[in-house]
């Protein structure tokens, strides 16, 4: 018997359509607590719509989501957030014409008694961010539209950073990075593990996701198909198992006794 | 050795606001262009007080609606129909001061007028999807029918108040200033400090700027959008308040000559109609720029058709320089991190 208590976050039977698109069909989706989670899988298979329900910016049309035991039919971006779950957009969300300091704290401003901004501290706060996540010398009053597709990459991370949430769910973090700003995300991975927290690291590179994951979680074509722990794997054994699934729709024989949807007792 | 030292403090200046304000400087530099070409073609009536308050008692009428008109712009929005919803304002104000004699309650109403009709716009276009543009084109031909079937297309004169304290209060003149510049600066005050100081100026920009980032990180682009309307739809009728007074009299039209004179200080101001970026700054220079056109092409005797032909060439000429900054400033700045 699985207790939704136990995880951090528990999805059952997450359904989700647009229009004639099925992008989630039944989906049970689980992160435990102080776990990182790999969850890899084709272009399309619906990785960004499950990070997007966590995040409560979709409504899901079937199913429920269960957060530290606390069930509900939907979320809001707003309920994400008090429940401290933070996502790292695949997509840009940066106002491009507007300085680093201000992107950070896009929506959730440090704010006096009136609503004014506290210009000093968010500047302070968000060039120690900076530091931290290894984008040192750059002023925080940079508009982003003059940085690298790493370094906005690093605000939208800096922002995780700072609103430190429970669960962090990086979609597509390292596509469009160097080798060396790869390796920052995953410090920073790292880190978070460190400090207790979860995170949901969404990639099609297994290479960027195997050192860090302790639990791959294989989702296709809106239906998760395979889990496996690291112990049980490599990263090698992980590709094969990609492409098998791409390529005939199934998973390796060899491979069934080892995934955990298949363990008695894990689902 | 002072004054080299003095000399470098004014150049430093001049290069940080040239460097901070590039866009700013330019507008201002504009305007002064113009100042000292008129200045030189008519020395005798710009040397003269009577000039400067000519300009200044008439600029808030076109300053007023392009400040707020700025917020909605910078939102990614646009809205035509400020100038019936001046009338609209004007007309509340008449109607009630003939009901009830000169008192403020005039003025709140025609202020809660503004905001219903800025609220109506906003509605509009949030909760029924209609693009702004054409929302506020329906709008504009309601709030225009409205005051003509309601005054049958007659004036209405209310300058037998002129001398009351109320009147006085709005365009009164004090030591020879009209009193309703102050209100534009004022109004123009607490709109930058909104814009620049306060959360909801950010969300103003955010909403302009990536709409779709701005909502997945929970900013409510709705409400915000409606707000601006709201802001806007009620300085507009403040405006058309200030015109009747300062004119003595409502009539059916008012307001109509604002509509391209005010956007066009939006955008001489260097706000760009697609928005998320702009400053009301800007605006309200790029207000006293066509102004000061339409007084100095007066002042130096020719005829007044030549204003519309200086104002084209003036709008176009600061766009160009607009683009130009803007270019220049994406090429010199290099590429962090690539
Ligand atoms: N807003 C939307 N409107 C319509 N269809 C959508 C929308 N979002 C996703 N889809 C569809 O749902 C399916 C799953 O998309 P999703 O973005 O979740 O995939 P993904 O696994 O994140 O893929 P990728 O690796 O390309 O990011 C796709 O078929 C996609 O076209
Ligand atoms: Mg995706």
């Amino acid at each position: 018997m699985v207790r939704e208590s136990e995880y951090l976050v528990f999805t059952k039977n997450l359904v989700k359509r647009f229009g004639d698109v099925v992008a989630l069909k039944g989906v049970n989706f689980r992160v435990g607590y102080n776990e990182v989670v790999g969850l890899v899988g084709d272009n399309g298979a619906g990785k960004s719509t499950l990070a997007k329900i966590l995040a409560g910016i979709y409504v899901p049309d079937e199913g429920e989501i269960y957060v530290k035991g606390q069930r509900f039919r939907r979320l809001t971006p707003q309920k994400a957030r008090e429940l401290g779950i933070e996502l790292v957009h695949q997509e840009r969300t940066l106002a491009e014409d507007h300085p680093i300091w201000r992107n950070i704290f896009m929506g959730r401003e440090i704010t006096g008694p009136l609503g004014f901004l506290r210009i000093k501290e968010m500047k302070a706060a968000a060039e120690k961010l900076l530091n931290e996540i290894g984008l040192k010398a750059i002023p925080p009053d940079t508009p982003v539209k003059f940085l690298s597709g790493g370094y906005k990459q690093g605000v939208q991370i800096a922002r995780a950073v700072q609103f430190e949430a429970d669960l962090v769910i990086l979609d597509e973090p390292t596509i469009q990075l160097s080798i060396s700003e790869v390796h920052r995300v995953l410090e920073y991975v790292h880190g978070l593990k460190k400090r207790g927290k979860s995170c949901v690291f969404i990639t099609h590179n297994i290479y960027h996701v195997y050192p860090v994951a302790d639990r791959f979680v294989i989702i296709d074509r809106g239906k998760i198909v395979a889990e496996f722990r690291k112990v049980d794997v490599t990263p090698e054994d992980l590709t094969h198992i990609l492409v098998s699934i791409a390529r005939t729709g199934t998973i390796p024989e060899k491979y069934e006794k080892i995934n955990l949807l298949n363990v008695a007792g894990s689902n | 050795m002072v004054s080299e030292s003095r000399g470098n403090i004014v150049f430093n200046v001049l290069t940080t606001l040239w460097t901070r304000y590039r866009l700013q400087t330019t507008v201002f530099t504009i305007f002064c262009g113009l100042w000292l070409i008129f200045y030189a073609i008519s020395p005798s009536s710009f040397a003269r007080p009577f000039t400067y308050t000519a300009i200044l008692s008439v600029a808030p009428f076109t300053i007023i609606p392009a400040l707020s008109l700025t917020y909605v712009i910078i939102t990614g929005e646009m809205d035509l129909s400020f100038p019936s919803i001046m009338a609209l304002g004007a007309w509340v104000l008449t109607v009630t001061w003939h009901a009830f004699g000169p008192t403020p309650l005039g003025l709140i109403l025609a202020l809660l007028a503004g905001l219903m009709a800025g609220f109506i716009n906003g509605v509009l276009v949030t909760k029924c999807h209609i693009p702004s543009l054409i929302a506020t084109i329906g709008t504009m031909f309601v709030w225009r029918g409205f005051v003509l079937i309601a005054t049958g297309g007659f004036s209405i004169s209310i300058g037998m108040w002129r001398g009351t304290p109320i009147y006085q209060a709005l365009v009164g003149r004090f030591g020879g200033i009209p009193i309703q510049i102050v209100w534009a600066v004022v109004i123009a005050v607490i709109l930058w400090i909104f814009l620049n100081l306060h959360k909801f100026g950010a969300h103003v920009y955010y909403t302009g700027d990536n709409r779709v980032a701005a909502q997945m990180l929970g900013i409510n682009t709705d409400r915000v959008i409606i707000t601006v309307f709201m802001i806007h739809g009620m300085l507009s009728a403040f405006a058309g308040v200030l015109v009747a007074l300062e004119m003595g009299s409502f009539w059916p039209a008012l307001g109509e000559i604002y509509l391209l004179e005010s956007i066009a200080a939006v955008v001489v101001g260097g706000t760009p109609i697609t928005g998320g970026t702009g400053t009301i700054f800007g605006t309200f220079i790029g207000g006293l720029i066509l102004k000061w056109i339409e007084t100095g092409i007066l002042a130096v005797g020719v005829t007044g058709f030549w204003i519309k032909l200086v104002y084209g060439l003036v709008i176009i000429i600061a766009l160009i320089a607009q683009v130009i900054i803007r270019k220049r400033e994406i090429r010199r700045m290099k590429i962090i991190g690539a």
